[in-house]
Order: C-alpha cells, then structure tokens, then sequence
C-alpha cells in the first residue's frame, strides 16, 4: 500500500524524519518498502496573493483586470475567470514562475493590457482537476489572508513524503495507515496515537433497518445514514493525501471512504439512501440474480455470492464492489454507510470466480476486524459531516448477533529458544506483545489474547514469529547446522563427467524452455500417429507457445541452432539435459529425463584448413565418446528412419539389446523448416541408462609383447551394414584381439555395381609371449570364415 | 705399374698413404650425407680395398702382420674420425637450413581443440548443492509435473491462496483424478516428499527447473530454476538457519560478503526470512527461508513437539546474475552461442 510519512506522523512519534531511516525499520519488521517519492508541487515561485481591485478590460467583455497584493509589489493582472471578487485570497504566479513543471510564466500583452503573471486555477497548478475557475484560498486555508507574497507550496503543506510499502498476506491489520503505525511505536518504544472518532450526537434517528439472513457470511453488519449532505469536491488536503497515497480522488463521499479505509484499514460503503430504501438484507444471491456493479459491467451471481439487497434485488456484492443503482450521484443528499465483516473464504471465491478485486475485497478476503467495524463507520460518518455538510443519524443500526472474542494461545517460554536459539526473558517478551496490542497474563507458559484484528496468529509458533521480528532478526546468534553427509548421489556424479564429456567434445550446454508448441511438431515432420503429438496440454497457458509440454527435446534445440545460424554463427554445438513429458499410468506423467544435441556449420575450427561440415560420423562418434566415457559395455548403432532424421543417414543408439536414442543428420526438409541449409545433425537419448551406476573398472596390464598385425579386405553387397562385420569379427576372434578398425570402405571399379570393398585391420596381441604367424593363421581364418558365413562376403586377395 | 702384393709391408703401406689421401680428398669434398656414406663404403666398407688387405693380412709373414695390421687400423680411425667430423658439420648445415625454413609466425592463431561451455545456471545449482554437501547435506531432486498436494497443500498453502490461483501457476490438462496436476511453482514439494520417505535428522538439498505463469520480461521467464534446502533436526533452531545461509553466502560470494535477514511470510515457514546481500552500496534480495511451519511437519508425519528445522530456497539463474552482472533474464534461457561462449 501507499502512504505518506505526515500521515503515519499523526499516529506515532518516529524518531527520524529520514525516510530511509523510516524505511529501514519497516523492512527490519518485514514491510518492504517499494519506493519512496517525494510528493513536490508540479509549481514554482507561485505566492499568495490578495485581490485588491477588479476592473472590467477596455478591449474585451470576457476578462477582467485586477490588482493583485502579492506581498512585496501589487500586480497588475489580466484574468479570465469570473468566481471571485475583490479580496479574494488567491495563487498568483509573478513572472519568473514556473509550472507544470516547465512553463515559465513572463509579462504578456493581452488586448493591450500587459498581464504581470496570472491568477491560477487548480489544474493549472497541478493540484486537480478543476479548471472551470481560479483557486481560491480563503475558505480551506483560513491563514493565508496573513501570509501575502509566501511561497504557495509551503501553504498548501505540500513536501511530504510517500512510501508504497508491500504488506505481506498474512496481516491484513497493517494495510492501513494506523497499522503501520503501530508496528512502528512497537519497534521504537513510542506511544501510539489511536484515533479518537468523534460523531456529533443529536441526530434525527435512523429508518433504517438491516436483515441478515446469513450470519455466517456476515458475521457483523453495520449501517449509519448521514443526511444533508452535498456532494462535490473534497478539500485540497484530502484530495492530495489520497493523490499521493495512489488514490483517485473523485468526489467527498467516496474520498471520505477511501480515506477512512488507508487510514484505519477497514473497508466501507455508501450507498445513496433515497435509491437503496430503507430496508437493507444480507442474504446469499439467488440463482439467476444478477448485478451490475459500479464498474458499469453486469455480474452473474451464484449462491455462494454474498449480496447486500433491497427488499427485493441485490443492490451490490458484499466486500467486492458496490452496485450501480445504488451509487452516490452529485444530486445525493442522503447515504447510508456501511461496515461489515466479511467470511473471507466466500469473499476470496467471489471475487476470485468473478476476476474482480478490488481494494474491499484484498482486505476482506484477508479478513478484517469484526470489532472494528462500529468505528471505521463512524469515521466516514465524521468525516462526511466534516467535508460534504452532513448530520449524522443519532443512532447506529448494529447488527452482531455473536461477538466474535479474542482468541487465547499459550506460549511455554521454552518455545523461544527451542525455535530461535536464544532465551528471551519473559519480561521482554511480554514487552513486544503488549506493545502490538496482545494481552498477556501468566508467568510460563504466558497466557496471550489475540486481538480480533490478526486473523495470522492461530497458534503458539505465530506469537514466536513476532516475538523474533519485534525482537529484531538480527540479534540472533548464527551457528552452522552440519548433516551426517550423504553427498552426491552418483547418478549425478555419471551426469555431471556425461556434460563434461559433451563440452569436451565442443558442445555448448543449453537450458530450454519445457513447452513445445503444435507447429514445432509439424516442422519436425512427426506422423499424426507419433506419440510425441500426445503433449500434455496446459489449461491456462500464457502464451500460445506454453501451450503443451515438450515431449522431445528435438524442436526447441533445432530452434536454437536456426537463431545462431542466422546470427552467422559459424559453428554450433549445442546440447540439453532435461526432462520431456509423456502420458504415462502414474498419478503424474511420466517425466523421463533425456540428453539431446545439435549441431550445425563447420565440425573443426582451423583458420587454416578448410572447414569440413558436420556430418552423421560426428553424430555416431558423439555416441561413441559418451558410450567410452561413461564406460557403458555393449552400446551399438543400428540404421534407423524416424522423422524428423534423415532416412538414410540416421542411426538408432542401443545399449546390449535396448534401443536407448536416435543420432544422425536431420532430414533435410526438417532443417530448411528451422532455417538451416547445410548438413545438421542431432540426436536425442535417454538419460538415465547413461547415467545409472556402474561398477567400479578393473585395471588390465597391458603386454610387453609385440603384436601380430594383418589386415582383411572383404568385399560384399552395398546394404549390408559395416557393423555385421565388426560383429562377426568380434564374435571369432577370440580372447588375443586388441582392436579391429575399420580403416578403407569404397565402392566402384574393380568392385562390381552393388557391393563395396571393406578393410579392416586387426591387431592381435597376447599377454605372456610373443605370437608367432602359426598362432596368428588359425585364427584369421576362423575370422574370415565368420564374416564369410555373416555377412555374405567374399574375401578379397589370398586367404 | 707391377702388380701390388698385399702382403708386403712396403706395397701395403704405400697403397694407404694413397687411399688415405684419396679418401681426405673426397671427404672433404663431399657435400651430402648420402655422399659420405658412399665414401665410408667404398673406402672402408665391405668391399673396400682397406677391408681386402685386412682379410689378406693372414697370408703375411708373421713378423709383419702386427705392423701391418697396425697400419690397417690406424688408417681406418683416421678416415672414421674424418667422415664423423665431415658428417657433423653437414648435419648441423642441414640443421641450420631446415630450422630456418620452418620458421613461421608465431603469432598467428593456434589450432584450438574444440570445446564447449556449462550453462551458467547449471553450473550454479551445482555448485550451491556442493557447498551444502560440504557440510554434510545430501542430494534428492523430484518432479517437476506435481500434484497440487504436494506443492501447495502439504505446504501448508491454504485452498484460498493467491498463489493457486490460474494466474499464477500453470495447470495440466493430465488423468481423470479430482486432484489437479501442475507445474510445479518451486522446488518444495520436495521438502514434503523427502520427509515422508526419511526419518529425521534430514539434510538435504534439491536443485531443479520451476515454472510460474507469468510474462517475459528482464526478470521473468517462465521456466527457471530454484535449489531449495531442507535441515530438520531435534535442536535445529533460527539462529542455525542464520549461521548457515550465511555461511553459504560467504562459499558462493566470497567471504567479505555482508548478508542480513530481514523478516517475510510464507505458509510453509514461521518465522520466515529473505536473506540480503550487499552488493555495489545496495542489498539485494537473495533468497527466502524460514523454520519449517509445524503444520507441514504434522503433513509428513513429523511431530512439531520433537523436532524443529528450516528450509530456503534461492533462484540459481538470480545468483548467477547478481554475481556475473547479467541484468536480463532472458539470456539465459535464449541459447545465443555468443551468450553461451561467456559462461566459463
């Protein structure tokens, strides 16, 4: 909320003036404070001044000529303005002046009177709305005849200072000036100034008479009529308090409420009472009500509806917003005030259901003071005869069928340190809560009585959280709480060495938002029967784009890759963990976590060479890398054709016998739909068997002993997959085989149309002696008779 | 010219004065390596003249094999030490000549091995969650599609609160269950989580990526990523909390940072806390914390009478920011190579 610093002056002594000394003691006790601003005249250099003369203009009928006291000189001025006469006390802007911030006012011909300066209106001054006339000073500001030539601002008390404060939900009590207030005499040990209300007796005796029917919605309801009242403007100082505290000013009944509601915190209304009638009911809305509220829109009601109504229709929504046909009017003389206290649940469904909030509802929603309800009524009262000329009933009609009282909670002084590791005495604690309003009996445990205004303090913990911020947050002792360790699970060790090894092979990592909108699906070139269609759908999305939950990571990192592309990026390597969202059998949905990668442009930087592309062997390698680093036994490729990869160019990434991903280049339709030409590869896997434990490897001593070294060249049909062979290879062997690399694979002469040539070389080597070529030519024939057996290959030269 | 018989001293010892002298020449002349060798071979080499009167020296008389041998030896060191002198300078010609043609530019660009970069804000849960595990915590992470129950009901957020409301958090169209399915709004639906499958004592933190329903701008996004903290023990009191954060503090910002605590509200704690920093002149909000509200312990099982505890939880994409200068959000979650590149 927002106030200014005189204002909470009137309620309490503060012992600094520096708003952000007054600031910081209202963060200690856990208000912050937004902004503070200083409220200045948008005028400079306007004095006071006295009208002495006036005397019609010898050119034109319309304006005047007057003589102005403006304290040191009397000023000749030319005035368009007819609503004043000579001794009029009025804003006299001499030359030199400034206003509006940045128009200076000089001498100016007007019909061939010169004008020194001018006679200012309120809007001209910045200070409302009203333009129709001059400002005349006399009646508001009754000092100002003695003050002629004094500087206007100092009049007009204007200089204060204005806080937005946030006041947490918890204390609805301290949304309002008076709130605030007391917080502060709390924590400087100075007294609080309760405001005494003061309505005039003797008033005529009130008809009106209030029914509710519900009195667990409305558990108190108060109504006081004030008569004779005219509605217009309210004074300047209350309009520029409500101004500077973030309010509107609009009219004297509807200021003296708003300003009624800063100041003590409790919400009312006014209805006008020749519209409302005499008979006032509060009952829940009957199916098919409506009302149209002050906003002008009209509302659907439900039953659960709280309504304030006239004999027969709801006149206005209880604790939200007041209706329209009952709405104070510039020809009301007479209003009924209204202060109640509001269920908070049912006003917070109202309003919630209805999308209306207002500054009522924020409050009642929170819950109010049922035994406050009598004096913020009596406020406007006050108020409404003060400003707008009103008599106020002589009588209250006060409806309060069941007290609502102080609840009471114990606190064992124990409790203090158990929570807060440091013994208070009771005295001190008795201190801080008396001073915030509780009533405190007892020695240990102490007995506290909760005033009906703190809805927060329910239980034995809410008294110690007051005692530590009154106390102050920062006079408790630090010590370091230590647990009995655990560390990291290793399944984030395995993920942080699998990011490790990732950025070691140049891949940036990114974080991607969780969503995945329909479009990104169809430029994936997903069949309609691909079950990543089937995203989880968000009800209330924000934007289109957060519509559905990502069910790959394939898109965004596609995306991506198009966006630095075009950023004329030379080389992109990107890559994510996280999870996609699936439906799944569970109570949630099934939430895998996935690793996925991309990348685009030049595949080795050397300025020298020229860059060679990313292609489908940088996709199978990346698989490769991660399957040596993370030690993963029996990980394999198989050709594989999902969207959105190329069907020629993509390879399913398996672990023993579990297809675990896909890597490969992109269909080329696909990456043209994100922007990028050239060849880009990605791949998406799952996360966990990367990551799940493994057990701890075991150190082999390599051999002192030489190798035995041949190489094999087979020659078979073009679609049979190098893997065939490895895997027949491997299988044959036997146990003195170091490695096997594929190192020549070509097709066309002397190789006839639809087979290729493969070479492979092998490297053989045992532990304990040397092998000779009679332990090495068994066993490359079992090899070649394997592959031959496999794959369908013939051998290529002498066997 | 009469035929030389190798086995006479005089004929022998006049033919290698005149190889001697031959081989000198040649040595000197020679202007390859390749060259030397041929002169090493053919002087004294297998094949050689000097190697013959070597095999020869058998037939000699016995009274003039020694001299004889002796000549043949020392004629041999003498070209042997020839050739190596020739040899060296040579070599250090050839040396000399390749080192000055490989000079190059040093200056010029190296050839870098590829290589990428952590994301900042991983890299700061990581190493949030480290410090804690330093003093012993452990480490447990959660889903992030949860129930209402877990992220608001167990935490004590009552059925009314705001924070429910469709315009704050981001709902699921999920399963036939009255219970509604959300995004979570933070990481503590863990703490509930954590308590009902642990006994006390628990130390544990909770790193992951939370959503809110709420506009992109320098300071919202609707994904980013919190590291919550739970530490409940018989014992565990405020000033604990106090202690510890700040401790924190001072392993992530470096140890002259200054903190405050300042008080808040939030369902789930009581007393609850912001932690502020100092930092260029103002104090910053780091991040919120509180001792575990009792209703939440009485939620998971725990009885509120036996043991205390707090939690926090803190933004790691904020800490990031407040500590690397980054004002806008919205880098970090716009994979910009440029952007990426920086996080180091």
């Amino acid at each position: 909320m927002k106030l200014t610093l005189r204002w909470l002056q009137e309620f309490v002594d503060l012992p600094t003036t520096d708003p952000r000394a007054v600031a910081d003691s209202l963060e200690n006790l856990g208000y912050e404070v937004e902004s503070i601003e200083s409220v200045e005249a948008a005028f400079h250099g306007v004095v006071i001044g006295k009208v002495l003369e006036i005397a019609p203009h010898p050119n034109a009928n319309k304006i005047r000529v007057c003589q102005v006291d403006a304290g040191e000189s009397i000023a000749e001025i030319v005035c368009g303005a007819w609503n004043f006469e000579p001794g009029a006390i009025v804003p006299v802007a001499l030359p030199g002046a400034v206003l509006g911030g940045d128009f200076e006012i000089g001498r100016r011909e007007i019909r061939g009177v010169v004008s020194n300066g001018m006679i200012c209106s309120e809007k001209e001054l910045g200070l409302g709305d009203d333009a129709d006339g001059i400002m005349v000073l006399d009646g508001e500001f009754p000092g100002a005849a003695d003050r002629l030539g004094d500087d206007l601002a100092s009049v007009l008390d204007l200089g204060d200072v204005a806080m937005e404060i946030e006041v947490n939900p918890n204390r609805p009590d301290c949304m309002s000036v008076i709130g605030l207030a007391r917080e502060l005499a709390a924590h400087f040990g100075t007294e609080l100034r309760t405001p005494k209300v003061r309505v005039p007796e003797g008033g005529p005796k009130t008809g009106v008479v209030v029914t509710v029917e519900d009195t667990e919605a409305c558990p108190r309801f108060v109504a006081r009529e004030v008569s004779g009242i005219s509605v217009g403007p309210s004074p300047l100082w209350m309009r520029s308090r409500l101004q500077a505290s973030g309010v509107r000013p609009i009219a004297n009944v509807v200021d003296a409420s708003n300003y009624a509601m800063l100041e003590l915190g409790h919400p009312t209304h006014a209805f006008d009472a020749e519209r409302l009638g005499d008979d006032i009911v509060v009952r829940r809305a009957r199916t098919g009500e409506t009302v149209t509220t002050l906003d002008g829109e009209e509302r659907a009601l439900i039953p659960d509806d709280i309504v304030i109504a006239d004999a027969d229709k709801p006149v206005g929504i209880a604790g939200v917003m007041g209706g329209a046909s009952t709405e104070v009017h510039t020809g009301t003389t007479r209003v009924v005030v209204e202060s109640a206290y509001w269920d908070p649940p049912s006003i917070l469904a109202t309003s919630k259901r209805l999308g209306l909030r207002s500054e009522a509802s924020a409050r009642f929603e929170r819950g109010m003071d049922p035994n406050f309800c009598d004096v913020a009524a009596d406020r406007v009262v006050e108020l409404l005869v003060e400003i707008a000329g009103g008599t106020a009933a002589g009588d209250r009609v006060d409806v309060y069928p069941t007290p609502i009282e102080p609840s009471v909670i114990s606190l064992p002084l124990a409790e203090i340190p158990r929570n807060l590791g440091l013994r208070i005495d009771r005295k001190t604690i008795a201190e801080i809560l008396t001073t915030t309003g509780f009533g405190v009996s007892g020695s240990d445990p102490i007995r506290v009585e909760v005033p009906t205004r703190r809805p927060d303090v329910t239980r034995t913990i809410d008294l110690v959280e007051d005692v530590a911020r009154l106390y102050g947050y920062a006079r408790f002792p630090e010590s370091v709480a230590t647990g009995f360790g655990g560390g990291l699970p290793d399944s984030d060790e395995r993920l942080r060495r699998l990011r490790h090894t990732l950025v070691g092979a140049g891949y940036h990592e990114t974080l991607l938002y969780s969503f995945v909108g329909m479009g990104d699906l169809d430029a994936l070139g997903l069949s309609m029967s691909d079950p990543r269609r089937e995203g989880i759908r968000v009800v209330n999305p924000l934007r289109e784009e957060e519509g559905v939950l990502r069910t790959t990571l394939l898109p965004a990192l596609l995306k991506a890759a198009g966006a630095n592309a075009g950023r004329h990026i030379r080389s992109v390597a990107l890559f994510e963990t996280g999870k996609v969202f699936l439906p799944g059998t569970g109570k949630l949905p099934d939430q895998p976590d996935h690793l996925g990668f991309v990348a685009v442009g030049i595949a080795a930087q050397d300025w020298a060479a020229e860059g060679r592309s990313f292609d489908i062997r940088d996709a199978v390698g990346l698989w490769e890398l991660i399957a040596r680093e993370m030690r993963i036994p029996n990980a394999t490729v198989a050709a594989t054709s999902p969207a959105p990869f190329h069907p020629g160019r993509a390879a399913e990434t398996i672990i023993g016998d579990t297809p675990v991903g896909v890597v490969g280049e992109v269909h080329p339709r696909v990456a043209a739909a994100f922007g990028m030409t050239d060849r880009v590869i990605a791949g998406e896997i799952d996360l966990t068997p990367l990551i799940t434990s493994r057990d701890h490897w075991v150190f082999k001593p390599p051999s002192p002993y030489p190798p035995a070294t041949f190489d094999l060249a087979f020659e078979l049909a073009e679609d049979v997959p190098a893997a065939g062979v490895l895997a027949a290879i491997d299988s044959s062997a036997g146990p003195t085989l170091e490695s096997r690399n594929i190192f020549d694979v070509f097709s066309g002469d002397p190789i006839p149309a639809g087979r290729k040539s493969l070479a492979v070389r092998l490297i053989f080597r045992h532990p304990d002696r040397t092998l000779a070529d009679d332990d090495v030519a068994p066993i490359r024939r079992t090899i070649v008779e394997a592959v031959v057996a496999a794959t369908g290959a013939t051998l290529r030269g002498e066997l | 010219m009469a035929p030389t018989n190798l086995t006479r001293p005089m004929d022998s010892h006049e033919l290698l004065s005149d190889l001697l002298a031959a081989a000198s020449r040649r040595i000197d002349a020679a202007e390859s390596l390749e060259e030397l060798a041929e002169i090493e071979s053919s002087t004294i080499g297998r094949g050689s003249q000097v190697a013959e009167m070597r095999r020869a020296l058998g037939r000699a008389p016995a009274e003039e094999r020694r001299e004889l041998g002796k000549w043949i030896n020392d004629s041999v060191t003498q070209v042997t030490a020839e050739l190596s002198a020739r040899r060296s300078a040579l070599q250090a010609e050839i040396d000399a000549a390749r080192l000055q043609s490989d000079r190059l530019d040093v200056t010029l660009p190296g050839r870098t091995p590829p290589r990428g970069t952590l994301h900042l804000v991983q890299e700061t849960m990581n190493e949030i969650v480290d410090i804690f595990v330093s003093i012993g915590y452990t480490v447990a992470t959660g889903p992030e599609a949860e129930t209402e129950f877990y992220n608001f009901t167990a935490l004590n957020i009552p059925a009314t609160h705001p924070a429910r409301f469709e315009t704050d958090t981001l709902y699921l169209d999920y399963g036939d269950s009255p219970e509604e399915i959300l995004l979570r709004t933070h990481t503590s639906p863990m703490q509930a989580r954590y308590m009902e499958e642990h006994q006390p004592p628990v130390h544990v933190v909770v790193p992951g990526r939370v959503f809110r329903r709420d506009n992109v701008d320098a300071t919202h996004t609707p994904i980013f990523h919190q590291v919550e903290g739970l530490a409940v023990d018989e014992g565990i009191t405020f000033a604990d909390l106090k202690g510890s954060l700040a401790y924190f503090a001072k392993e992530f910002f470096g140890t002259s940072i200054q903190v405050r605590f300042q008080p808040d509200h939030f369902p789930f704690t009581e007393p609850s806390a912001q932690m502020h920093a100092l930092a260029n002149g103002t104090w910053i909000e780091l991040l919120g914390c509180g001792m575990v509200h009792p209703a939440v312990f009485e939620h998971v099982g725990y009885d509120p009478a036996e043991v205390t505890g707090f939690a926090f939880g803190m933004g790691a994409d904020r800490m990031a920011m407040v500590r690397h200068g980054i004002t806008d959000l919205r880098y970090m979650f716009d994979s910009d190579v440029r952007v990426l590149r920086q996080f180091l």
